[in-house]
Formats: structure tokens, sequence, C-alpha cells
């Protein structure tokens, strides 16, 4: 238990937020979001379908108006758009008038693969989550999580600071090892830390009582006072002492 | 060595509090995002991903609850694809009211279904009449 909560405080602290530029999504300030389908590189055919149905909740927890993901996904393919590629090189801003939308949200799953070995199974992910303006076209955040899990070692690790480390043990091992493997856990954890704010994630939306008081002062000085939300990284520069 | 993993994953796990119980989150979802994944996964139980998103809404109501931005329309357009159109523009309508963003589209939906309950020839008339508005956005 203790070691399973030091390898994921240590995953967190090596996640450094690279201070994103968040002014083109600031004055933006959008409050409708429209998610589309998700574009899948990966080998597993259903993983797209799977991944759009998780997004809604994390991004309206955040404090956005999201549109209603099935309908908007039905509503293309009536349209002659049932493949995600070509939603996602549309333009955003016809994409967006379409639906009424203030943003689209284009994700890609750039690979989900297991690898089944004697006795564990290893998942490598890649995420690419793009939010461009419905207006202008531009984009206004953009963000990547990968991640590596390994269901023998119930270790994790990835360019993102360890995608899995919350999830370690038997929800992300039931998730790997089933001959018909439960996305949901794999795909929220990815979700619930690309869009962590403050983090890589985008600031709050208007149904959050944070709503504008949460944006970024130009160099982030001390750490932010008002802040209730998940336990954040550590400074960068401290180890954690806790961790031998 | 496992089986000294499993409990603490498991106390990571609800210390993680995935969505739904956490006392910070912003509505009560009630499994819509498992309902769209039952459905994506097993498209031919139609009635039963009807239900969950019938289910999802009630419980809102039921505890006076905000119901979940996009719940009351994915609600209508299951139905407007069975082809119960009335009942449809309810929620719609619902929608609507709740979530004043979805206003357009949610307008146009109701338009849309109108048409279809009326089997006038006049469906590829209709379009231009909606550009407009749209242009304006």
């Amino acid at each position: 238990m203790r070691r399973l909560l030091i390898v994921a405080a240590l995953a967190a602290a090596c996640a450094k937020p690279a201070q994103k530029d968040y002014s083109k999504l600031v004055s933006s300030n959008p409050r409708a979001i429209l998610v589309v389908p998700v574009v899948n590189k990966s080998v597993d055919v259903d993983a797209a379908d799977y991944f759009l149905s998780t997004l809604s909740v994390p991004l309206a927890e955040r404090g956005y108006y999201v549109f209603p993901v099935n309908l908007v996904k039905r509503m293309l393919e009536d349209d002659g758009l049932s493949d995600a590629a070509l939603v996602h090189s549309a333009d955003p801003v016809r994409l967006c008038s379409l639906f009424g939308a203030d943003a689209v949200l284009f994700v890609t799953i750039q690979q989900w693969t297991a690898k089944y070995v004697v006795l564990s199974t290893q998942v490598t992910v890649k995420f690419d989550y793009v939010l461009k303006d419905g207006r202008t076209g531009e984009e206004l955040w953009r963000e990547h999580q990968a991640g590596v899990f390994d269901s023998s070692s119930a270790n994790s690790g990835g360019s993102s600071g360890g995608l899995l480390g919350a999830l370690i043990g038997s929800l992300a091992a039931a998730a790997v090892t089933k001959a018909a493997p439960n996305y949901m856990p794999l795909a929220r954890d990815a979700n619930k830390r690309a869009l962590a704010y403050p983090g890589p994630g985008i600031p709050a939306g208007p149904y959050r009582a944070e709503y504008r008081k949460d944006l970024p002062a130009s160099p982030p000085a001390a750490p932010a006072p008002a802040k209730p939300a998940a336990p954040q990284a550590p400074p960068a520069g401290k180890t954690p002492p806790a961790s031998q | 060595m496992r089986l000294n993993i499993l409990p603490g994953a498991l106390a990571l796990a609800a210390a993680a509090a995935p969505f739904g119980c956490a006392s910070n989150t912003l509505y009560r979802w009630s499994g819509y995002d498992e309902a769209l994944y039952d459905h994506y996964k097993n498209p031919q139980k139609r009635d039963e991903f009807v239900a969950k998103l019938s289910g999802v809404i009630e419980e809102a109501e039921k505890s006076g609850g905000v119901v979940p931005p996009g719940c009351y329309a994915e609600y209508g357009w299951a139905l407007y694809e069975e082809g119960r159109t009335a009942e449809a523009v309810v929620y719609f309508e619902k929608e609507s009211k709740r979530w004043p963003e979805s206003r357009p589209l949610m307008e146009k939906l109701i338009r849309n279904a109108a048409r279809a309950k009326a089997p006038a020839p006049t469906t590829a008339a209709a379009v231009p009449a909606s550009a407009p508005e749209e242009a304006k956005k």
C-alpha cells in the first residue's frame, strides 16, 4: 500500500507542469464544447467509440456545457461524416456553427497496444487532445497523455508522468487482462489527468464556482491559495523524503 | 505479492474517487458514460440503453439536482431515432430550457421532428429556412 502510494506520488511529481500558454483559451472563453468522434490510430477497432463515451463527464465536470456525444455522432453520420478522420479534418468553424458550439474537442488515440508476456500484460497508450476555437478555428489548448501499464510490476510511467499512477492494481489489471478489455478505467484516468487544472488541463468553465477566478497569473508565483482540488504534485524541486 | 497489492489498490481507487460519488462533482451522472459505453459495446441492446438514459434523468430530477448537460437531449435523440417524435420534442425542449447553450441545436432538432411528423414533401425545401439563422451565430 505504502509503496504504491509512493509510486503514484513520484509519478505525479515528475509531471512538471510545463506552463502552457492559456491566452487564447482565456480570451476565447468558451461555454459550450462540441466533442466529435475520436480518431483511432490504434489496432483496436472499437477503442474510438469506447473512448468517446468517457469524455462528456470529465469535461462537463470542468464546468462546460458539453453537447451530447452520441447525438452529435449520429447527426454527423447522417450528414455523411461517419469517418472520424473526415470530421477531424473538417473546418472547426463550420463544425461548431452546425451545432452552435463555441469550441470543438478533437481526441485521437495514437496508440493502445496490449503486449501479453508470460505473466503479465503490458499496455501502452497514447492520446492527443486538441481544443479548437469555433469562431477562428485556432488551436486553444492541447494535451498529450502517454503511459505504460504493466500488470505484473504494478508500475507505470510515461511522458506525462505516469498516466496510470492512480489506478495501479485491480482496476487497471482488470482492464487489461480480460479477453474483452474494459476501457473505462484507463480512459477515465487519462481524461482526468489531461483535464486537471492546475495542471495540464483547462481552467474552469462557467458552471464552476471558480470560473474566471482560476486563470493563470502571468508568472506562476506562489501556489494558488483557493484551490481545494485534487492533491497536486509537490513542488518539482522537493523530493518526497518518504520515498525510501 | 498480488494479494498484497489488491487492498491497497482498492483503497487508492476509492481515494481517486471515480466520478459520481466524489463530493465536488457538479452533477449526478448515474452511469451516463457507462450507458454509452455499453451501447457501443452491445448496440443490439438498444432498449437497455434507452432505459438507462431515462434513468439518468429520473435520478437527477428525483434528487432535486440538475440533469447533467446533454442528457435530456441524448434521451430525446434516442426516442427520435425510434420514431417517438412527440416524446423526443419534449426532451429537446427540456434540454433547451435547462441549457441555453443547446438552444440553436435543439430548435433545429425540434424543427426536424416536426417535419418528420408531417410527412410533407418539403424535406429539401426546409433546409434553407434554417440556414440564415445558423449564419448569424
